[in-house]
């Protein structure tokens, strides 16, 4: 226990484990439940269903690449964490089936209307994180929530980018879902990446949602391939794409000159599949980055964020952090959580390694951000 | 050279943005979500310029500015309408005043950045930052293509109108060709098609259909005595309540006048069971008083229907087989239903071919007028009914009983009554050739309804006594007080008619119908008739007694002579005497006679 928090983790993978921290988390003063759990997990779906099924307390979380506590990646074992206050969830589910901007903007206005007295500024966004059409959503979400709320959030699901269902509900193990969290208290965050202009910028002359078709007016894997090649010792063979790609991501410029970052997943017929939409006619940079300095510049936003906040103004702090800082990282991200970890001013902290993270940007808006860290605390 | 390629880069795009979409909030909108996200914008807005009916038009020149909110990204501002912020307001305000880009500085560090739309509108954007000037300036063409691109939309909105409103005729025009005027059912036209599409699914899909033909009960006399306006209200609530038996595989329709037809499709093997159920509902319906203007009027109905492709598969033999079935219903006062069955038919070409041999009787002079004597209670005649005979060449003597509904049935009861008219006015004329008695009043004819309510009735009597050069007092009318229930305002404004040319009527079958003392009243007839059954062993019993006092006391009150029908024994004529009726009729005097024995009378 945290201080006034329910608080259980495991670092097993099984099922039965899993039920004995769902039970004390029942029995506890909790009124709702965070879970978290990593993908390696043997928990079969159907006896998963019946656990969250007939769970008494509202559910909310999802099934990550890893999760984090305190300072500890967790490859396997899941997180239960009880909150005393009442955490309003609003689901939005079959996403899949809205096709375009009116049928999600009504989809979530209704939504939104069933629930009454519907007003907060503060929430986590928890989604399938490989749902085709997340960024339309949070386009429409902004649209119809209201000016000036604060969001952090981050996209389950499986590091093999093979969709399963992975979203915690009280009706089961869902895909295509988005859990809309309303917090009782004020939420900070605040967002890092560190990753550093190596070359652009390019046009992005030609793009397809979120493949990039061509840089430049020139095919977008030939001229990607080219400027790292060029400048450095790697070579692209057949198999190594995501190898190299990992440490070389995109970022879009905007009118600030502040980066969205952009993963390149995979390489397909000369065009670069991104886990983000990339808008047609933007500046496309092409980003490295070194270790140290992405998470020297996780520290400094973890010191700049819990220097605003207080352990009796926030007691829990979540991070968000990008499956794809992990994956290029390797070993060394456990410095990263430990850097979090040191400033911390809560009680608790904990994470989720995500498929896409969330998060406003400074102009208020919410952002689909890759290869950042989203640290939220309230 | 960044800054460069990336104010080229965003004018490249917020231009691609523009016209995307043909309506003009959807076009504009698409413009707003790029300007939005690449200008990182904490929020933008457009206000579009209306003409005085809030409708978005290009702005000509000496018009006044009239520009109404159309988009927010995002929609509100704390819960609140843009509308309804303040700071967005005065902004917009003093952008419409200075008609030019403008911005500002607020309060809590952000901007507000102005655009004018030429001729269109304005645009606004909220940041966390200052726009460069540069960023600014390149915005100057984007804003002249939006306006174009509005003035596509409006032009596209206005042609969208033109060709909803366009469709919206035509889809009315459609509407009007399958649908009734009054109720808004499928009318008859309409049936037919949906009919013959029900046949053809009904054989693919191998399941049975039923056509269910209803036509309402005495709905003649409401429409006549309270109007077609009450008629028609009556209908419309009744094809309302109907309507609420559509649905999937239920149409209503409305064949005509107080017709209606629900066609039944998609019925398993219990057919019979849901359309029994079906014609319950559907009595159920009626069973509620319809009212009108504080009035309740109580309806029935009589049901026909007939099961396709079971009974036939064509339209035609469906709809005539219904309507068939729905008069056997009718005929037999079922208020369950009848289905129809070949027999029925059968039953209906039998009475056409009699209808035939009445035809032909009436050209060989089969029919002959007999005459039933009247009689004062001095035993002196004071006239006679002239009842018709039809000597059947193959049947003999046909009773009036079967030939008359039949006759009542088709137009020949017009031929008919004609013919007894002109018969009997020619009898009458030999019969004056007579010494008459002092107490002979008239000889009279009876009419049917279809007489009555041809609009020449009254000339073709007054043509007829002209032709055959007798006195008009020496014809009557006989008119059954049922007949008179049915068309009452009509029938009070013709018997007076008539009196006024010395034609008297007499109210035949006194005490079977259900008219109104009211109404009676104001009948200008001068003889009510004792219907035979309360003639009939009235010394026996209490209740003819009672009817036949209540009669006669009514006659007096009314100023009215009381004739008694049927009269067969002394008995009857004793008691009835006794009563004070003084007018008699039936056996007990003299039987129907031929003419030739009927003037022998007068010797």
């Amino acid at each position: 226990m945290e201080g006034s928090l329910f608080f259980w983790h495991t670092n097993s993978d099984s099922l039965a484990d899993f039920k004995i921290g769902l039970n004390l988390a029942q029995a506890s003063d909790a009124t709702s439940l965070m879970v978290l759990a990593c993908n390696q997990n043997d928990y079969p779906t159907q006896d998963l269903n019946i656990l969250l099924k007939t769970c008494l307390l509202p559910i909310f979380g999802g099934i990550y690449p890893m999760i984090s506590h305190q300072d500890t990646l967790m490859k396997q074992g899941a997180l239960i964490i009880g909150f005393q206050e009442t955490y309003n969830i609003s689901t939005f589910s079959n996403l899949h089936q809205l096709k375009d901007e009116d049928a999600l903007e009504n989809y979530i206005n209704s939504q939104l209307e069933e629930k009454l007295n519907f007003h907060s500024d503060n929430f986590l966004m928890f989604f399938d994180g490989l749902m085709n059409n997340v960024e339309d959503f949070i386009d429409c979400l902004f649209e119809c929530l209201d000016h000036g709320i604060t969001i952090a959030g981050g996209g389950a699901g499986h590091v093999d980018f093979v969709q399963r269902p992975c979203i915690f509900t009280n009706q089961g193990l869902r895909s295509n879902v988005v859990l809309l969290v309303t917090l009782p208290s004020k939420l900070t965050t605040s967002v890092a990446h560190g990753w550093k202009i190596f070359q652009g910028p390019f046009l992005a002359s030609e793009v397809e949602e979120q493949t990039v078709l061509s840089l430049n007016y020139e095919p977008a894997f030939d001229l990607y391939s080219q400027a790292i090649e060029s400048t450095s010792n790697y070579k692209f063979t057949e198999g190594n794409f995501f190898d190299i790609a990992k440490r070389y991501p995109l970022g879009i410029e905007d009118i600030n000159s502040n980066l969205i970052i952009r993963e390149i997943i995979v390489s397909q017929y000369g065009y670069l599949q991104c886990a983000g939409k990339i808008p047609i006619n933007s500046m496309i940079y092409l980003l490295e980055g070194d270790i140290d300095s992405l998470i020297e510049t996780t520290e400094q936003t973890a010191i700049d964020l819990f220097s605003k906040t207080t352990a009796e103004s926030a007691q829990i702090s979540m991070i968000f952090d990008c499956i794809g800082r992990v994956l290029y990282m390797e070993d060394d991200f456990a410095r990263e959580l430990h850097v979090i970890n040191k400033h911390r001013t809560s009680s608790a902290l904990f994470g989720v390694l995500s498929i896409g993270e969330i998060a406003n940007s400074k102009s208020g808006a919410i952002r689909l951000l890759n290869k950042t860290t989203v640290i939220s605390t309230w | 050279m960044n800054k460069a390629l990336f104010i080229i880069s965003l004018q490249h795009e917020l231009a691609m943005a523009i016209g995307n979409k043909l309506d003009l909030k959807a076009m504009l909108k698409v413009f707003l979500k790029v300007c939005f996200n690449r200008l990182n914008l904490t929020s933008t807005h457009i206000y579009i310029h209306c003409d005085e009916n809030n409708i978005p038009t290009k702005l000509t020149p000496l018009e006044t500015n009239n520009y109404q909110h159309l988009l927010s990204i995002p929609k509100k501002k704390q819960g609140k309408s843009w509308v309804e912020n303040s700071a967005l307001s005065h902004f917009t305000a003093q952008l419409i005043n200075a008609q030019e880009n403008i911005s500002k500085q607020c309060e809590n560090g952000r901007y507000f950045f102005g655009f004018i739309i030429p001729d269109h509108g304005l645009l606004i954007f909220e940041t966390h930052y200052a726009i460069d000037i540069e960023v600014q300036k390149a915005l100057l063409p984007i804003l002249q293509k939006l306006s174009t691109s509005c003035y596509t939309s409006l032009v596209h909105d206005s042609l969208v109108k033109e060709v909803y409103s366009r469709q919206l005729v035509e889809e009315k025009v459609a509407f009007q060709a399958q649908h009734d005027g009054l109720t808004g059912l499928v009318n008859r036209q309409h049936l037919n098609v949906l009919l013959a599409e029900a046949i053809e699914e009904a054989h693919f899909n191998k399941k049975f259909g039923c056509v269910v033909f209803i036509d309402l009960n005495r709905f003649k006399p409401i429409n006549d005595s309270m109007g077609h306006t009450v008629g028609d209200q009556i209908l419309l609530i009744l094809a309302n309540r109907l309507q609420s038996l559509s649905g999937e595989n239920i149409d209503v329709a409305r064949f005509g006048g107080d017709e209606f037809v629900l066609l039944i499709r998609n019925l398993n093997h219990n057919y019979q069971e849901v359309v029994t159920e079906i014609i319950s509902d559907i009595n159920q319906l009626l069973a509620i008083p319809f009212v009108i203007k504080a009035n309740s009027y109580k309806l029935s109905c009589s049901i026909g229907y007939v099961f396709f492709p079971l009974q036939s598969s064509t339209v035609n033999n469906i709809i005539k087989f219904a309507d068939i079935a729905m008069y056997e219903a009718k005929r037999n006062k079922s208020r369950l239903g009848k289905q129809y069955h070949s027999s029925m038919s059968d039953k209906i070409k039998k009475r056409l071919a009699y209808v035939e041999d009445m035809k032909q009787g009436l050209k060989n002079g089969d029919f002959k007028l007999f005459y039933q004597p009247q009689y004062n209670h001095s035993g002196d005649i004071i006239g006679a009914e002239a009842l018709l005979r039809w000597q059947h060449p193959i049947h003999g003597i046909e009773s009036p009983a079967v030939y008359i509904p039949i006759a009542e049935e088709s137009d020949l009861i017009l031929n008919i009554g004609q013919w007894v008219l002109e018969q009997a006015c020619a009898d009458i004329h030999k019969i004056e050739q007579l010494s008459l008695p002092n107490t002979f009043k008239n000889i009279s004819i009876n009419v049917s309804a279809k007489q009555l309510i041809q609009h020449d009735f009254q000339d073709k009597v007054m043509q007829a006594i002209k032709a055959n050069n007798i006195l008009a007092e020496h014809l009557g009318l006989e008119l059954t007080e049922n007949l008179l229930v049915e068309n009452i305002e009509d029938s009070i404004k013709l018997i007076a008619s008539f009196k006024a040319n010395a034609i008297t009527s007499s109210i035949d079958d006194f005490g079977t119908g259900y008219s109104s003392l009211t109404y009676l009243k104001r009948i200008p007839a001068r003889v009510l008739k004792i219907d035979r059954s309360f003639v009939a062993n009235i010394e026996q019993s209490n209740e003819s007694v009672a009817i036949a006092s209540m009669i006669i006391s009514l006659g007096k009150t009314l100023h009215m002579n009381v004739l008694a029908e049927g009269v067969e024994t002394i008995d009857e004529f004793n008691c009835l005497k006794m009563l004070g009726c003084y007018q008699y009729q039936g056996y007990y005097f003299n039987r129907p006679l031929p003419f030739e024995e009927f003037i022998q009378l007068f010797n």
